[in-house]
């Protein structure tokens, strides 16, 4: 094995030997010069001083020059030439890509440590020239280590990484193993997947196309579907009983597998505190529902959360977190005639009544004037197919609507639109159109792009067609700037129109809310249709209940935090702030303050607080997060489907570089060096010369008479 | 004699080099070191050395009964002492050696600095004996000449503050020159710090000697000279000849000190067979043991004759 250098060109530093005796010889010039009457008495001493071209230390000047060479030959990066691994073994050297499942339901029993410990494994069974990455993966997937032969690098990295909270998507991982298997120079190829292959992770269209020859290896931890218990969902409805806000939580909780009946209890906490426990039994492969006592919820930005109180196997499903705030209805006002008309109201009060989260605060005015007051503080005002009447009417609504106030115009046979006012609607009001001889018309057209119908947009989320519209008023959009059809009837007039006016919006509805020209409020698609156009109307924008663990948010995006229920109203937080982020586990994230973006990553499920840095108390606002319950069906995948899938669409060989061999060698000669890595040695060999050689020349200056002047070389 | 110098240690403090240095002008130096030294002492050994009267004074304590007046106590029933007027017939000359050696001082007084103060003391003590005082500075030639008179005191002081160490120094041309223009006899004070072979030193005072002169010595060295104190490794560079020689002052103490000892006591030696007065002086000492020889030497003189 002989000894040779990666880069010899470093060797010339050895001029650098000479460095430790010039400078000694040359030292004198510094020496302290003392002016005397005269040195006829000196030059007579016998002893005066000792040369200094004389080497007097031998052992100091040798620690010096050993030092200055060993550092030298590091640079030059020196190793074992060994022939028999520069030849190669057998069909070369490999690229391995280990790829590691993390999704939390690796965390059922020991599989983790299995995991760890089968990816150790294969980088112990790597060959001296193989390469290996590491890379991690669960809904998204990160390259700890890229294409490394350091062995202890590879099992380091491998020990930095614990499990996510996240759930199995396959696709991210092994697109990112197809990539770094594709871009390397190796002739052999080799993929390590470590998972429970979960057949909720694999959706099979994923699209992964590996090198030819690619010898892929499962690592399968999951030898049958396990039973598993969740949370699979929670609702919290909620009522204004005195003002306050009172909360009913109930939850749907589901068992995968199992035999025979499961006894279990449900624990309801509020706050950190328990609430109610409440007793259930899950039927095998089943479901099962729970409702708890209704509790009273005071302040905002509440963390609870409903679990099981002894988890299972896969712990991180078996509790669902939520946050609370009292609720902030919007006012609303309905405008009739009254009198014997009073019943033409009833079913939009009744339909806005019915809410889970008492979203509505609804006032009916009979009759009457309008008036500046009487509008103060209403979200949305409801013209019920009544005359606006006169003293000042007009002008409080138009006031009202161009300051932001939202209005529903339902044009039935009573409405009297006055001229002042016609450029708030979104067009001109015509006749009315009787279609009392046919079978009547229906909803032909819906805007389903228009957050009014976007939550229609899906099979099955609400039936339009069955509603019978039998008389409507003729309304004429001409413009199409100044007003936006939302819906049409099949014979192409409109149903629903839509104008923006200053800061508010006006919708007129062409038919009545009342059972009488149409029989709309009779369908079960009435209630969230209107509960739609009010909220609309309002400007009040739906709000995402909770959050899945990995997804980012963006506290410095005002208008993107407004539509996931954080802020609106509230105000967006103040990007000129800073902020922290208490995380579930209790970690501080400092959110600082300025332009762009201010990240913050929701790791782990529970519940995250914001609040202004330097508050202990003040809760901002806070989120929270629950675990992606597609994680919680535990049925495994056959592993062969997955390895099928990757290697049949691989028909391509991959194109071998012309200068691959030659590049090889020179990696060959760069991988003995890096895996014997004797610079390192050299280096600290030479850190404890020049220590010893420290306390030597201390030592010997200290010495009477025995200074540097005759010292070392 | 051991009585005289005993006493004359009370007023030592005013005779301090370090104390002189703080006093810019050298006639003050001079008569404030030689009415201070005197006044310490218990006997005046050279009033009356004349035999012209001169005054009467009163008597102080200290002063000589033999020269009591005492018909003048018969008279008057007090104390009196008779004063003469004392002779005005010796030159009194120093030769200053200004050598650039003479600039060393390794404390707050140069070799130089102490020879002019000496140099100051001798010839105001002269002057008050009346004698012609004169200076020559010399380096390795005469610098400045002084003629020796009863008027040039003050000139030989100015002479004295102007004195600058300059180049290097030798004894033997300028001692010669020296010679031949004092031509009348008279007492020579040689003041240097005499860095040649003795028997060089010692062949150009006895060019000193011939017209007749007497010639004391004063032989003057910095501590730092005598000790060789220095620590550490050092450059030792002379300051006549510039040149540079590396010195581990532990290593050469002893053996600079012993050949110091060899040369000094070479020296004293020769200059007693020779008749010269020798005194070696530490420029960190006082200069009453310079003032005393001088007394001594004065007080020989004068029974000589």
């Amino acid at each position: 094995m002989p000894l040779r250098f990666l880069v010899p060109a470093f060797l010339l530093g050895l001029a650098a030997l000479a460095i430790p005796v010039l400078v000694h010889l040359t030292r004198k010039q510094k020496a302290r010069v003392v002016d005397f009457p005269s040195l006829m008495f000196l030059e007579r001493v016998p002893f005066r001083a000792e040369s200094r071209r004389r080497i007097h230390h031998w052992l100091l000047l040798l620690f010096r020059t050993l030092a200055v060479a060993l550092v030298v030959a590091a640079f030059a990066r020196p190793f074992l030439h060994r022939e028999d691994l520069a030849a190669g073994t057998g069909a070369g050297p490999r690229e391995v890509v280990i790829l590691v499942d993390r999704s939390y339901s690796m965390g059922v029993g020991n599989r983790w440590e299995q995991a760890l410990e089968a990816a150790r494994a294969a980088v112990r069974e790597l060959g001296p020239l193989d390469r290996a990455s590491v890379v991690f993966f669960a809904r998204s997937a990160s390259v700890a280590v890229r294409s490394d032969t350091d062995q202890g690098r590879l099992l380091a990295a491998l020990d930095t990484v614990g499990l996510s909270h996240e759930s199995t998507a396959y696709g991210p991982g092994l697109k990112l193993a197809q990539t770094i298997l594709e871009e390397t120079e190796l002739p052999g190829r080799a993929l390590v997947l470590v998972g429970d292959f979960q057949r909720a992770g694999w959706t099979g269209d994923e699209g992964i196309r590996l090198p030819a020859g690619t010898e892929v290896t499962p690592v399968v931890l999951a030898s049958e579907a396990r039973p598993n218990r969740a949370v699979a969902g929670v609702s919290l409805s909620r009522e204004k009983v005195a003002g306050r806000d009172r909360i009913t939580p109930s939850a749907r909780l589901t068992r995968t597998g199992g035999d025979g009946e499961e006894a279990a209890e449900i624990v309801l906490e509020v706050e950190g505190r328990e609430l109610q426990r409440v007793p259930v039994t899950l039927p095998a492969s089943g479901a099962a529902s729970v409702t708890f006592e209704p509790f009273n919820l005071s302040r905002p930005h509440t963390g609870g959360a409903i679990r099981f109180a002894d988890s299972d196997d896969l712990a991180p499903d078996d509790v669902h977190h939520f946050v609370l705030s009292p609720g902030r209805a919007i006012p609303v006002l309905v405008l009739d005639e009254g009198g014997r008309n009073a019943a033409s109201s009833l079913f939009i009060t009744e339909a806005l009544a019915i809410s889970e989260e008492g979203s509505f605060d609804v006032a009916v005015r009979a009759g009457g004037g309008i008036t500046t007051s009487l509008l103060d503080g209403v979200s949305v005002v409801v013209v019920n197919d009544r005359p606006l009447g006169g003293g000042g009417a007009a002008g409080a609504l138009r006031t009202y609507v161009e300051g932001g106030g939202g209005l529903l115009v339902v044009l039935g046979e009573r409405i009297r639109w006055p001229q002042e006012l016609a450029d708030l609607l979104p067009g001109v009001v015509g006749g009315i159109v009787d279609r009392a001889d046919a079978s009547g018309a229906r909803l032909g057209h819906l805007d389903y792009e228009h957050p009014v119908f976007e939550i229609f947009r899906g099979p099955r989320t609400g039936d339009f067609t069955r509603a019978r519209f039998f008389r409507s008023r003729n309304l004429q959009v001409a413009d199409s700037a100044a007003g936006r059809v939302l819906a049409r009837f099949d014979d192409g007039s409109v149903a629903l129109a839509e104008k923006q006016v200053g800061k508010g919006r006006v919708l007129a509805w062409t038919s009545t809310m009342d059972a009488f020209w149409n029989d709309l409020p009779r369908q079960a698609v009435f209630l969230p249709f209107l509960h739609q156009v009010v909220r609309y109307a309002s400007g009040r924008t739906e709000h995402q209940a909770v959050f899945t663990a990995g997804q980012i948010l963006d506290l410095s995006d005002a208008a993107a935090m407004a539509t996931v229920g954080l802020g609106g109203a509230e105000g967006a937080p103040d990007v000129h702030q800073e902020r922290v982020a208490v995380t579930p586990s209790g970690r501080s994230l400092v959110l600082a303050s300025g332009q762009g973006p201010r990240f913050l990553h929701l790791e782990e499920p529970g519940v995250y607080e914001v609040r202004p840095a330097g508050s202990a108390d003040e809760r901002h606002m806070a989120v929270a997060v629950n675990v992606d319950l597609g994680e919680a069906d535990l049925a495994p995948l056959d592993p062969e489907e997955v390895v099928a899938s990757m290697l049949a669409r691989s028909g391509e060989v991959p194109a071998q570089r012309g200068d691959g061999g030659a590049r090889a060698g020179r990696l060959r000669l760069e991988d003995q060096e890096r895996r014997q890595a004797l610079w390192r040695v050299l280096l600290a060999t030479a850190f404890v010369l020049l220590a010893a050689e420290t306390l030597l020349s201390n030592r010997i200056s200290r010495i009477p008479g025995r200074s540097g002047f005759h010292a070392g070389s | 004699m051991a009585s005289v110098s005993s006493s004359a240690r009370a007023g030592a403090q005013l005779l301090l080099p370090e104390v002189l240095a703080r006093i810019d002008n050298l006639e003050l130096l001079a008569r404030t070191v030689v009415e201070g030294f005197l006044n310490g002492l218990h006997r005046s050994i050279y009033l009356g050395l004349s035999l012209d009267f001169a005054e009467h004074r009163p008597y102080m304590p200290g002063d000589d009964i033999r020269r009591m007046d005492w018909r003048l106590f018969g008279r008057t029933d007090r104390h009196y002492i008779k004063l003469f007027e004392a002779e005005t017939n010796a030159n009194f000359v120093v030769l200053l050696d200004v050598s650039r050696s003479m600039a060393y001082g390794s404390h707050a007084v140069t070799k130089l600095d102490y020879a002019r103060y000496l140099a100051a003391c001798l010839t105001y003590f002269a002057r008050r004996q009346r004698d012609r005082v004169g200076i020559i500075t010399f380096d390795d030639d005469v610098v400045e000449r002084v003629p020796p008179s009863a008027r040039n005191l003050d000139l030989c002081l100015h002479t004295l503050h102007r004195a600058e160490a300059g180049r290097p120094g030798e004894l033997g041309r300028p001692l010669l020159k020296a010679t031949e223009s004092l031509r009348r006899k008279g007492i020579l004070a040689l003041i240097s710090d005499f860095y040649e072979d003795a028997e060089s030193v010692l062949s150009a005072v006895r060019l000193l000697q011939g017209p007749g002169h007497d010639v004391m010595v004063f032989h003057l060295l910095d501590p730092a000279e005598l000790e060789l104190p220095f620590e550490g490794v050092s450059d030792f560079r002379d300051m006549e000849s510039g040149e540079r020689i590396p010195v581990v002052p532990a290593k050469v103490r002893e053996g600079y000190r012993v050949l110091l000892a060899a040369h000094t006591a070479e020296l004293r030696d020769r200059f007693t067979a020779a008749g010269v007065d020798y005194a070696l002086l530490d420029t960190s000492g006082p200069l009453d043991q310079a003032l005393f020889r001088f007394l001594l030497h004065r007080e020989k003189r004068s029974r000589v004759r």
